[in-house]
């Protein structure tokens, strides 16, 4: 299979041809907003966790800024901050891309950085719009896999058809990627007997364990599975993920990707399946696999889900039959066909990676047409992870 | 016929395919799709909801797909309805905050 990218001068393949501003810290933002406002192909995105954020934080900017998908940074700071925006424009300019920034305070204030933010945006623009499409082969693609709203269809239907997908890139030549460890508590044995080699399974078994143990602090009331998960059908967490897991296909699990203040490892060249440590909450993981190289992201839900991301497209699958009935505008794909019997997994499988090609290639999917840009990160308690003795 | 299904050949519970009345008789299908046996309902169970296609005492293991996913807190019967109220996690409790509501 062949999709048509832009080819990017650290040999990566975007899918899409963003021009990103990113605000530092989030007392940037508006500025950024207005800076993007009006300029196609360009978003704004910030962080929530303040101006001195962590590594964890910094490694999850600077690999967006370096995901393929994206064409050019503008970094916009106020001036003031621990992690200021030249820090972080210079380790995104190692890839190769055109990266800006500029500082509010340094201009002197609101206007002079918005005139100054879009007369830079502009100039990159131009060098972006002249990019055309090339023909790559499928083993350039990148995909994560991520589900959320489940009910007992995304067990039957909805991951197995990814997993299936999955399997199909991974024998393409392709990468594919899954994180939500907290959704891995009670699969891992299944996950272990995948492990590439006895390394491997011990760092599946780790990640998974440090996720229990952050979810389970006497005491604290966590929400790791949400109402409409048990109204779905679904009753324990051991449930829930031994139909997660499903959506990760059955090829070896070619290593578990560090994601911690010391490293946010990326999927390396050569295809296969890996598994990322991170979080399980949708736009933050799709950050961390955005940050990790990933192009585009294949979601699936059986209770519905209308979001999307400003880096990766979303490929919206659902099992559940009656809600792609009541969810059309927002599902891109009907797995529930499966659950009807008129369609077999594989099947759902093939269709979805055609839909991978399309979109790949340039296809809107519905939550892009619908203007979906949601950005968010995460980052791991530093004193919980000391308290529980997880710091790496 | 109502049906329900089996995801491994080792699981003790198979899932509705359809919302199914109390009391309904139900074709439960293995994996590979054939009639393992009919079941009669207990209790109304909601489509992807699980029922019961054998007895399971009160501390035994809950399976599907093969693995693990709790033990049945009280004993459940055949055609039971199988979900929070008589199944407990091995490993992480849900919230008691929305938790009761269900039960």
């Amino acid at each position: 299979m062949k999709f048509h990218g832009y080819e990017r001068s650290d040999g990566s393949v975007g899918v899409r041809n963003i021009l990103l501003v990113m605000a530092v810290a989030d007392c940037s933002e508006p500025v950024a907003r207005m800076i993007a406002e009006g300029i196609d192909g360009a978003f704004a995105i910030t962080q929530h966790y303040g101006c001195i954020p962590g590594q964890m934080v910094a490694n999850t900017l600077i690999g967006v800024g370096e995901n393929p998908n994206v064409a050019a940074v503008l970094l916009v700071g106020m001036g003031c901050e621990g992690m200021p925006a030249p820090a972080l424009g210079k380790m995104i300019k190692r890839s190769g891309k055109p990266v800006g920034w500029i500082s509010i305070q340094e201009l002197g204030g609101t206007h002079n950085a918005v005139s100054k933010g879009k007369q830079i945006l502009k100039e990159m623009s131009e060098k972006v719009v002249r990019s055309k499409r090339k023909e790559f082969d499928a083993s350039k693609l990148i995909v994560g896999v991520k589900c959320g709203g489940s009910d007992t269809t995304s067990g039957l239907a909805g991951n197995p058809a990814v997993g299936a997908f999955v399997d199909m890139l991974v024998d393409a030549g392709g990468s594919a990627i899954m994180s939500e460890p907290v959704e891995a508590i009670g699969a891992e044995g299944p996950l272990a007997n995948r492990a590439r080699n006895e390394d491997v399974r011990k760092k599946i078994y780790t990640m998974i364990g440090n996720e229990e143990k952050r979810w389970s602090v006497p005491g604290a009331q966590m929400e790791f599975m949400c109402k409409g998960n048990v109204e779905g059908g679904l009753t324990t967490i051991e449930e829930k993920s031994l139909g997660a897991i499903h959506k990760s296909g059955s090829r070896t699990i070619v290593d578990v990707l560090e994601n911690s203040d010391r490293l946010l490892e990326k999927v390396p060249e050569g295809g296969g399946f890996y598994l990322q440590d991170g979080t399980h909450m949708e736009p933050m993981t799709m950050s961390f696999m955005a940050a990790a190289g990933a192009q585009m992201v294949i979601f699936v839900t059986g209770c519905g889900g209308t979001f999307g991301h400003a880096i990766v497209p979303f490929i919206k699958v659902t099992g559940n039959p009656e809600t792609y009935r009541r969810m059309p505008q927002d599902m891109d794909i009907n797995a529930g066909t499966i659950i009807t019997g008129e369609e077999s997994v594989d099947s759902v499988g093939h269709r979805i990676f055609e839909e991978v090609i399309k979109v790949a290639s340039g296809k809107a999917t519905l939550g892009e047409t619908l203007g979906y840009d949601n950005f968010s990160v995460f980052r791991t308690d530093p004193r919980l992870e000391a308290l529980l003795n997880l710091s790496k | 016929m109502k049906k329900a299904l089996m995801m491994n050949e080792k699981d003790n519970v198979a899932t509705a395919l359809e919302d199914l009345d109390k009391r309904t008789i139900t074709s439960v299908l293995l994996p590979s799709q054939d009639l393992l046996k009919e079941v009669t309902t207990m209790q109304a169970i909601p489509f992807g909801h699980k029922l019961a296609i054998i007895g399971i005492k009160k501390g035994d293991k809950v399976i599907k797909y093969g693995e693990v996913i709790g033990n049945a807190s009280q004993d459940i019967e055949l055609g039971d309805y199988v979900h929070v109220h008589n199944v407990k996690s091995n490993r992480m409790q849900m919230p008691e905050i929305w938790y009761r509501e269900e039960a």
